[in-house]
């Protein structure tokens, strides 16, 4: 009979939690649903983690990680674009993400989202391959401008953060190379070491060991400063050159969420990436958190859209939708 | 090195750390054996517990999850034809249908001294050859990639049973299954008939889930259900001493596959175990059928598998470059411990190193003492009722394909594939020449295309030693059954043919 009573007294709490749903006041009253449109146990997985980890201590309620990769993340980020807007389910986007609105039919767009927070940009680089003697941006370019298109870069698929950030090199180098795709990164690193292609443009590191080893020279990191597991390597911006480029994440929810359920998500976010625990585990896997909020962070995505959509206008990927 | 074995050998015997092994060793057995939960997903959802372990220790904790999962794999795919993770596709060939003739705990016993043999050759192989095999490695780049696909699609004839045409008209759905979805090298969508889910390609597991698993349950439901009393006996766990060293060259052979797979950059252990049992499928053609149950199959299988997995550590910790997606996620562990797996790991900090090799040895240890009681408990499942099986089997396809990427999606693939190899069984078209098809094909038109942009020309393929090498074995293979139709012709043996 206890039970009975103990039992119904339960799906009576529970009753009165989900009627407790609906009224944004009490957000957030439910754990909440972070959609990673990537594997689980790739960087923007682990970092999500550790986000969620700590998000969890701010907010109050879990945060959950759903892994929904497929169709270069569009699948998962077009469902969290078309959620309900209630605060309970967000998403992260990267670089890609850029690309897949002019080139993917399905992909959802900047509009279609309200921008959390930026997480971060993770510097992509210029390296060398050990044997081609390369040794500085300068003896590149000067390689590159003998015999245009004879250097070949490995980079990711046509309109992914590596081979934007190889365009993007391209165009304020005023070099011409031939990129060449690979699946992941470490295909690329094996692909620098071994020679097989003569430069490289992933992210700090991916090739950091290699660079300390001599077996690559890391020339030259896209970063707005230098970064902090390479130091004594110069940025673009130094060397005369200005491009910021590489993996930026944010974090982002439907587009109609109302303020009172965003303020306090943004302000709970921003507090995790502000916390001190997170930071230091971030650095350590080498992640570069840099996070700005909200409206910042929208300004920010809308001047990246800018900067990359002529790069992928002149790759002919921009089909299904003009700026 | 050996100076630091004190060190590293102090950290395992912590009863604390022995008991976290155990316990992480545990998880990866029983999350492997879930289909859908491959060992990545496992490692992904375990690495944030080793954020707060020492270095030492987070590296037992993984270590021990992502072995453990390797082995788990073959359980479900062994009990139930549905592989716990792509590693385990193959191992379910023969494994399943000796389970099914009433002796299953045969078939995991088989599996559990496979793997445990072939976990101690990759094992080894970490520890003595490891710079050396490093460098080895490097000789893989994309056209060697390609002729060795080329080399593992000329072994897909021989992967199945029964007639070769059929074998090679299955092989080639797959490989054209393959080729949906985007296109890494343009990014442009093949085959998606607007569907955006296609986009994504089709995804092994609710492939394999669906056409092994899903159709069998169908083909089991013809049949009016009875308890047949011989075949949910759980059977004799042993197997007899001398079949089991019968089979003690295919182990060796398929560990050494394992191995070069292993230490293969992003080959992955799917790879692994294509090659491995297609190897000994072909050397065995004439004496030996496979498919139907033999011991030789799941050894192929589980030794080629767990071979790789010390050796996707040779690539990981020497240059920095992990073998697999599981290593990957090792990579991430490492990283936030502030060790950089690369070229200097071994010079800064040897005592980890050391701590690795003994966290490995001892998970492999752990693994058989876990498996051997465990083992007898997955096994008394299959003596369920069928009308209960059969219903927790079905849940088993449906969840296990949701969980691979939560999407509901990938049921339906699964369905769909479960009522095309159900037709396939009744028309007698092998189906597993499918799953090499689709494993193998868009990794060969990746390497083959990329080859032709860095290269230029398809003279590169006969201008390296590597791939001319692998060329010529290819050939050797194919050409292998029209020497014997000759010899037949024009010097009829005395003896009557076989088939």
């Amino acid at each position: 009979m206890k039970s009975i009573l103990a039992g119904i007294a339960f799906f009576g709490l529970g009753f009165f939690a989900l009627l407790g749903n609906g009224l944004a006041q009490d957000y957030p009253s439910r754990p909440i649903t972070l959609v990673v449109p990537w594997p689980a146990g790739g960087g923007s997985d682990i970092l999500m983690r550790l986000i969620a980890e700590t998000a969890r201590k701010e907010l109050g309620q879990p945060v959950v990680v759903v892994n929904q990769p497929g169709s270069g993340g569009s699948l998962a980020l077009r469902e969290v674009a078309d959620s309900e807007p209630d605060g309970y389910t967000m998403s992260m986007i990267a670089t890609g993400f850029i690309a897949e609105q002019y080139g993917n039919p399905n992909a959802p767009t900047l509009d279609d989202y309200r921008v959390i927070a930026l997480v971060g940009t993770d510097p992509a680089v210029i390296a060398a391959g050990g044997k081609t003697g390369i040794s500085t941006l300068d003896e590149l370019i000067a390689a590159a401008k003998a015999q245009p298109g004879a250097l070949r870069n490995a980079n990711d698929q046509p309109g992914g953060t590596s081979y934007v950030a190889a365009s993007l090199m391209e165009n304020v180098l005023g070099i011409d190379l031939t990129l060449v795709p690979y699946a992941g990164s470490a295909p690329v690193v094996q692909a620098i070491v071994v020679g097989e292609v003569q430069t490289a443009t992933p992210s700090v590191t991916d090739l950091i060991a290699q660079h300390e080893s001599g077996e690559v020279k890391i020339l030259a990191v896209a970063g707005a400063e230098r970064h902090f597991k390479a130091v004594d390597i110069p940025t673009f911006t130094e060397l005369g050159y200005p491009l910021v480029t590489g993996t930026v994440r944010a974090l982002v929810l439907p587009a109609d969420t109302p303020d009172e359920v965003f303020d306090v998500l943004e302000a709970g976010i921003m507090k995790a990436l502000n916390d001190e625990t997170f930071r230091e585990t971030a650095k350590a896997s080498g992640f570069s958190i840099n996070p700005l909020g909200g409206s910042e962070a929208e300004a920010f995505l809308e001047q990246m859209d800018e900067s990359m959509y002529p790069v992928l206008q002149e790759a002919g990927l921009v089909k299904v939708r003009q700026k | 090195m050996t100076e630091f074995l004190p060190v590293a050998l102090q950290l395992l015997t912590d009863p604390g750390t022995l008991a976290l092994a155990c316990l992480a060793t545990f998880l990866g057995i029983v999350l492997g054996a879930l289909p859908g939960i491959s060992s990545t997903m496992t490692l992904a959802v375990l690495l944030p517990f080793s954020f707060s372990m020492s270095p030492g220790v987070g590296m037992v904790f993984l270590i021990g999850a992502f072995y453990g999962s390797v082995y788990g794999g073959s359980v479900s795919a062994i009990l139930l034809n549905i592989p716990g993770t792509p590693g385990s596709m193959v191992t379910q060939l023969d494994g399943y249908p000796l389970a099914r003739r009433g002796e299953a705990g045969k078939a995991l016993t088989y599996a559990l001294l496979a793997s445990t043999f072939g976990g101690i050759v990759g094992l080894t192989a970490l520890v003595v050859f490891a710079p050396t095999l490093a460098r080895a490695a490097f000789a893989f780049q994309s056209p060697e990639y390609a002729v060795l696909m080329i080399f593992g699609l000329s072994m897909l004839a021989y992967a199945s049973p029964g007639s070769t045409f059929l074998g090679i008209l299955a092989g080639v759905l797959g490989l054209l299954l393959g080729t949906v979805g985007l296109d890494m090298i343009t990014n442009l969508s093949r085959f998606d008939f607007g569907v955006s889910h296609l986009q994504a390609g089709i995804n092994l597991i609710p492939f394999a889930v669906g056409i092994f698993g899903f159709a069998e349950i169908l083909r089991l439901l013809e049949q009016p259900i009875v308890v047949e009393k011989a075949a949910t006996r759980i059977g004799s766990v042993w197997p007899k001493f001398t079949e089991v060293i019968r089979t003690w060259a295919t182990a060796v052979r398929s560990a050494i596959a394992g191995v070069i797979v292993g230490i293969i950059p992003a080959a992955g252990s799917a790879i692994a175990v294509s090659m491995s049992y297609a190897q000994e499928k072909k050397l065995y053609e004439k004496t030996e059928k496979f498919g139907n149950g033999n011991p030789r199959g799941i050894v192929a299988a589980e030794t080629g598998n767990n071979a790789a997995v010390g050796a996707a550590l040779i690539p990981l910790l020497t240059l920095g470059i992990p073998g697999d997606t599981m290593t990957a996620v090792l990579v991430g562990a490492l990283l936030i411990h502030g060790l950089q797996p690369g070229p200097k790991l071994f010079t800064d900090h040897p005592d980890f190193v050391a701590a690795i090799y003994l966290a490995l040895a001892l998970t492999i240890l752990l693994t058989f003492l876990l498996a051997l009681p465990l083992m007898r408990i997955f096994a008394r499942l299959l003596s369920a009722p069928p009308r209960f099986l059969y219903v927790g089997v079905l849940v088993l396809c449906v969840t296990g394909s949701f969980a691979v990427q939560n999407a509901l999606f990938d049921v339906l693939l699964m369905i769909f594939f479960g009522g095309a190899g159900y037709f396939m069984l009744k028309l007698g078209i092998p189906t597993s020449p499918i799953m090499f098809g689709l494993v193998l094909g868009p990794l060969l038109e990746e390497n083959l295309r990329r080859t032709l942009i860095v290269y230029g020309d398809w003279a590169v393929f006969f201008q390296r030693p590597v791939t001319i090498g692998m060329l010529a074995v290819t050939a050797v293979v194919l050409m292998l059954p029209l020497v014997d139709i000759a010899r037949h012709r024009f010097w009829p043996s005395p003896v009557a043919r076989h088939d």
